[in-house]
């Protein structure tokens, strides 16, 4: 029979996986509007700074959806296109030959883990 | 017919220390295929090494680079290549001679995914699979072997213990097979860093191969069946205890 | 076939580092990957965006210049292609990685989705409504 050797461990990519479908997702569906009105249209003036008042983005955040709709904000524009976004470059390291193993992979995941931790912090610490 | 220049890449163990660029003048018209040309070359030179056999895309034997791209020699033609034209041995594969690769590697990733039917019930009523069924699988059970998906895949190249596109759609073909109950032992293969981890979806598999197999989509769908097994496992684990 | 091999000498070059610079179709490939990079840029700006936020009203509108001035609206930009070049290239896939109906529909609806949502940014932060 086929006992030529010991069936190979289970990896732990689906995981990975599984966070960076979710940041693909945010990153085709929900960030192109944000930087087209935050990042292109306020500058070029077609929308005006009173619209993003610090008391109006502070109610929006704060306290729309019950409160909620800072934390959603944070987490579909924020934390999973972070890890989205480190897990392409986990895989670009390992393209390049730049990087690859245990080092690099964790070096990705817990950066993208890190910015997460902070930008929900401050989600809170700005209530 | 007019007489025309293709560069093939020569390979000879017992003198060279590395392969080589030739050039060899062959005569051309609209219908000359790169396997025609390697023949009327080897009327020159009898000692250029090439695998072929059926000439029309059926054997997977004749895959060779055309430009650096993977193709099978017979379903290629020198008129799609006016300016220049190097035929060189399939990318990823060690070279033994000339266009001949050692196939040996594909072929232990091929047979570790086993591809084949398993089904240890014993009945002489025929398995009986309706259109639907059939229709489930049957786009990727026209894979020939040829090889071309892991000459076009960088991560086999850069990781030759990846199992590979050819094979890993291979197993998608028959998880999908409602005649097959081998899924659970095909699964650990599946779900190995070396399994369908190591795919990026570059996707060139799927633009080379010649039969239309898409392996980058079964591969990938192969990553969905993998992660609902990690997520079954762990129900299973903590159900047991 | 273990004996009489001795002729044998298989040569395999090493992986070329730059591989992904010899076909147009491997450049596409790490263009794709790479749009990830602008996307860390714009993550950033929300990031110090929301520190912002935390430190009062002052401190916002040090943030509000900070997104006018035109290296990072020229930055922005480029994020905002990169996006747009992400979403087709992730919208053309997921049919082929999720098969839930003909894929030139999936396409359809996820651009639709994503032209709804960026809708609602400018509705929700417009003045013109």
């Amino acid at each position: 029979m086929s006992n030529s050797g010991q069936q190979p461990t289970r990896s732990d990519e689906p995981i990975w996986w599984a966070l960076f479908s979710a940041g693909g997702v945010c990153f085709a569906v929900v960030i192109p509007g944000a930087i087209l009105a935050v990042g292109v249209l306020y500058p070029l003036g077609l929308i005006p700074g009173e619209m993003l008042g610090f008391e109006r983005i502070r109610h929006l955040l704060f306290e729309s959806f019950l409160g909620f709709a800072g934390f959603i904000f944070v987490g579909v524009a924020i934390c999973l296109p972070l890890f989205h976004a480190f897990h392409r470059i986990r895989h670009g390291l390992h393209d390049l030959q730049w990087a690859h193993g245990w080092a690099a992979k964790s070096a990705c995941y817990c950066s993208a883990t890190l910015l997460s931790v902070i930008a929900l912090g401050l989600w809170v610490a700005a209530h | 017919m007019t007489s025309r220049n293709i560069g093939i890449m020569r390979y000879n163990p017992e003198q060279d220390k590395k392969p080589h660029t030739e050039s060899y003048q062959v005569e051309a018209d609209d219908n000359t295929s790169v396997l025609d040309a390697l023949q009327q070359v080897q009327q020159q030179d009898p000692s250029l090494s090439f695998r072929w056999s059926c000439r029309m895309a059926i054997c997977g034997s004749c895959g060779v680079m055309v430009n650096s791209v993977p193709k099978l020699g017979c379903q290629t033609f020198l008129r799609d290549y006016p300016d220049s034209l190097v035929i060189s041995p399939l990318s990823n594969f060690a070279v033994e001679k000339d266009l001949i690769v050692d196939m040996e590697p594909f072929l232990e990733h091929l047979s570790a995914i086993k591809p084949w039917l398993i089904n240890s019930e014993q009945s002489t009523v025929p398995h009986v699979q309706t259109p639907q069924q059939l229709a489930r699988y049957q786009q990727f059970a026209n894979c020939i072997n040829c090889g071309l998906c892991y000459s076009a895949c960088p991560q086999f190249g850069l990781n030759p213990e990846f199992r590979g596109p050819a094979a890993l759609a291979l197993a998608h073909r028959y998880n999908l097979d409602s005649r097959d109950l081998g899924k659970a032992e095909r699964m650990p293969q599946l779900n190995a860093k070396d399994g369908v981890w190591t795919c990026t979806f570059v996707g060139f598999c799927s633009e080379v191969c010649p039969k239309k197999v898409d392996p980058a989509a079964a591969i990938n769908q192969g990553k969905v069946e993998s992660a609902k097994d990690m997520i079954l496992s762990v129900f299973k684990s903590s159900g047991v205890r | 076939m273990p004996s009489h091999n001795n002729s044998r000498r298989p040569y395999l070059p090493a992986f070329r580092r730059d591989w992904w610079l010899q076909l147009r179709f491997y450049q596409l490939y790490m263009l794709r990957e790479a749009t990830v990079l602008p996307l860390l840029f714009f993550i950033s700006c929300l990031i110090y965006g929301l520190y912002s936020l935390s430190q009062g009203e002052s401190q916002w509108l040090k943030w509000l210049d900070f997104m006018a001035r035109p290296w990072v609206v020229a930055l922005n930009v480029l994020t905002l292609a990169a996006s747009l070049f992400h979403a087709k290239t992730f919208f053309e896939l997921f049919p082929r990685v999720m098969p839930l109906a003909p894929p030139s529909l999936m396409i359809a609806v996820q651009w639709l989705a994503t032209v709804v949502v960026a809708g609602g940014f400018v509705v929700l932060l417009g003045a013109w409504v």
